[in-house]
């Protein structure tokens, strides 16, 4: 599941009022379309849906959609194909999934152990295979 | 920015600030007034709203939100200069009405009245109405044109006058208190079908309402009254970096006061603050940042009459 690699739900919202208040607007958008992605929707090499549709399904103002969608493009994710829309970049996926790795060694990891320390976890109590 | 201008591609691009020639900005007030009387309803405020953005205007009951409103579309006048699509409201009022949208907080439509009746009742008011476009947007609904309006619930009605003043073609529109007593889900279609058939990167709205956070995410930029004077007028943008937030605890409590928050409050059951700016280098270690809602800068900026706007 991608619940290590994201705190934001990956479920499409639903009601309003789904955002939360540990970044902007704009890159929490960001993020759950990078959590989609990761997820394969849409694949690499097919279009992202249009800023109007993505504005309606979420509900908020084009811009800040138009932002986190330039954040992706920053990030290498996506690419605009003109007249055509925002399409998935090939190798994306690797590229977030590398990101994303990185992101939790650095930062949540380091907590993480530090957690696992203060409760007096080690490494034996863990199961790695639990479902 | 290169990259702005083609991301947007099929949908709207966005609008820069800084454009300014004339009639890019589709309202311009400065230095207007308003009085009632000895009450001041509103004091001396200037800013303008270019083409492309969703505006929420947000104040107490009494701010002098609707009296504004009323000022753009020429019900009332006042001192200053206001000047909506190019056109003064008070005096071409006519050709200004022909080329607005416009609900205003105390809109009715006639209970008898059968939908495609208004309809056809609208294609002979309105020169810029399009029949076939109120139908489209209907379909959106649940609304049927042989209903009649008495037979709708309350957030059908809505939905019927905003695809009624959608399909009017403008450039602006103006919505006063336009979800007030709906439930939430009527809200959600409402504010829906506004962006999907309205936000199209050029025409700009503009949103009076008291649910301040719902309309958060909705907004491009937000202009907030508190007795009568614009105590802020800020992109969502712009909001993001110039407010922070910092929750912290309790054992910090004075030395983030001592730091003079814009308000302190509670997030989540922990002390925080909101500055204006950045929080001195010392406090930014007691606490975590994060970021500040709509709600709360409200709070801070109604309660704090003496903080003027500072345009950017």
């Amino acid at each position: 599941m991608v619940c290590y690699i994201s705190n934001t739900p990956a479920s499409a919202s639903t009601a309003m009022q789904t955002w939360n208040d540990s970044a902007p607007i704009y890159q929490q958008l960001a993020d759950r379309l990078a959590v989609q992605l990761l997820d394969g929707s849409p694949p690499e090499g097919e279009a992202l849906p249009s800023v109007r549709h993505l504005a309606s399904q979420y509900v908020i103002n084009p811009l800040t959609v138009t932002r986190a969608l330039q954040a992706l493009v920053d990030t290498d994710l996506i690419e605009s194909r003109r007249g055509l829309g925002m399409f998935v970049r090939s190798g994306a996926r690797e590229r977030l999934l590398q990101a994303k790795r990185e992101q939790f060694l650095h930062t949540e990891w380091p907590q993480l152990r530090d957690k696992l320390r203060r409760l007096g976890l080690s490494a034996q109590d863990l199961n790695w295979e639990a479902s | 920015m290169n990259n702005a201008a083609t991301i947007a591609s099929p949908a709207p691009s966005s609008t820069p600030l800084t454009s300014t020639p004339t009639m890019s900005h589709l309202i311009e007030a400065r230095d207007f007034s308003l009085r009632y009387g000895r009450k001041t309803a509103v004091d001396n405020i200037s800013f303008s709203i270019p083409k492309g953005r969703v505006v929420g205007l947000l104040g107490h009951n009494g701010a002098g939100k609707t009296s504004l409103m009323k000022a753009m579309v020429g019900l009332i006048g006042g001192t200053g200069e206001l000047k909506v699509l190019g056109l003064d409201p008070r005096n071409q009022r006519g050709e200004l009405l022909e080329s607005l949208s416009y609900i205003p907080d105390v809109a009715v439509l006639p209970r008898w009245a059968r939908v495609h009746e208004l309809i056809t009742l609208m294609s002979g008011l309105q020169p810029r109405f399009s029949a076939e476009r109120a139908r489209t947007l209907l379909k959106r609904t649940s609304v049927g044109t042989q209903d009649k309006v008495k037979s709708l619930s309350k957030g059908m009605v809505t939905q019927l006058h905003l695809a009624l003043i959608a399909a009017i073609d403008t450039k602006l529109m103006i919505l006063d208190e336009p979800t007030l007593g709906l439930d939430v889900m009527s809200r959600k279609s409402f504010y829906e079908m506004l962006i999907d058939e309205w936000c199209d990167g050029e025409r700009s709205v503009i949103i009076s309402t008291h649910q301040v956070e719902e309309i958060e995410t909705l907004l491009s930029d937000v202009m907030m009254l508190d007795e009568g004077k614009l105590v802020l007028n800020i992109s969502l943008e712009a909001m993001d970096s110039r407010f922070v937030a910092l929750s912290h605890d309790a054992s910090a409590a004075d030395a983030v006061a001592s730091a003079h928050p814009l308000l302190r409050y509670r997030q989540q059951g922990r002390p925080a603050a909101l500055f204006d700016g950045e929080p001195p280098e010392h406090l930014q270690a007691l606490g975590q940042r994060f970021r500040p809602s709509l709600v709360d800068l409200f709070m801070a900026l109604t309660r704090k009459p003496e903080l003027r706007a500072r345009q950017d």
